[in-house]
């Protein structure tokens, strides 16, 4: 995978992404983030609670997903009333993407997908 | 998990929700001072002994370390072990001081504690009893303190 801030910015101006970020999937921390758009100023800033909570659900995902003998997973993707949190694993850290309801959701998946198979 | 004991039963309710939503193994709330105030997860008044004495040493240590360092206090540490961790902060509730200490395995994480601990904070400032804080002990009665608040934790030791 290429250095977190260049995977988040590339991936924070990919249409429908409100956030980009870095996660250590062991903990949990933002390692680099984009800021949130369209978020209403003074509101309460969410990335920390969504990347903790995000990195977390993911390591259970992984295990259904070893308990039902399918591997690691590649691509998780939650879908929520105003949009989608997507994650993709990369070794020690993980990639999330807050995105819009009215995003290209194959086009962000790809993009994801290709952030963590590019080399430094 | 083990029900909370507390000595406060304000902190009762803030403690099961950290323990339960931050999947904590044991965690103890105490007084700067080493007084134990609630704890979950631990069976022995001696353990939870053990633990505020270290807490209340470290948190001076850490703090004074800051200064040195820094010129200003630490008030949070994370200590990663290999198989369980250990979180340890401080946390008011209005002029009240607090000190916090957590442990956690893989079924949690730090970012997962940290955010559940700061609802814990906010949890502590809206239930506070709205009442003068008790006035400090002297300082040469640690022991008597400490004990006093295990025998609310654990019953007296026959």
């Amino acid at each position: 995978m290429k250095a977190p801030a260049e995977v988040v910015s590339t991936l924070s101006h990919v249409p429908g992404v409100a956030a980009a970020m870095v996660v250590g999937s062991a903990d949990g921390l933002i390692v680099e983030a984009s800021p949130m758009k369209g978020a209403a100023g003074g509101a309460p800033d969410t990335r920390k609670h969504t990347a903790a909570l995000a990195a977390y659900l993911y390591s259970k995902v992984s295990r259904a997903s070893h308990a039902a003998r399918l591997g690691t997973p590649s691509f998780m993707r939650l879908e929520a009333e105003r949009g989608n949190i997507c994650v993709v694993g990369s070794s020690d850290v993980v990639l999330v993407t807050i995105v819009t309801a009215e995003a290209n959701l194959g086009r962000v998946r790809l993009d994801m997908m290709k952030a963590v198979r590019e080399k430094g | 998990m083990t029900e909370p004991t507390v000595v406060e039963p304000w902190v009762a309710a803030p403690l099961k929700r950290l323990a339960e939503d931050a999947r904590l193994i044991s965690g103890v709330l105490l007084h700067p001072s080493g007084r134990a105030v609630g704890q979950f997860g631990f069976s022995k008044a001696a353990d939870v002994m053990s633990i505020c004495a270290l807490t209340s040493a470290i948190n001076a240590s850490s703090r004074e370390l800051g200064r040195q360092l820094y010129g200003k206090p630490f008030y949070e540490m994370h200590h990663a072990g290999g198989d369980r961790q250990v979180f340890m902060a401080r946390c008011m509730a209005g002029e009240q001081e607090f000190l916090f200490v957590g442990v956690f395995d893989r079924e949690s994480s730090l970012g997962m504690v940290e955010i559940y601990f700061s609802e814990f904070q906010k949890s502590l400032e809206k239930l506070r009893p709205h009442t003068e804080p008790t006035q400090p002990l002297p300082a040469g009665d640690f022991e008597g303190e400490l004990n006093r608040s295990l025998d609310s934790l654990f019953g007296p030791i026959r």
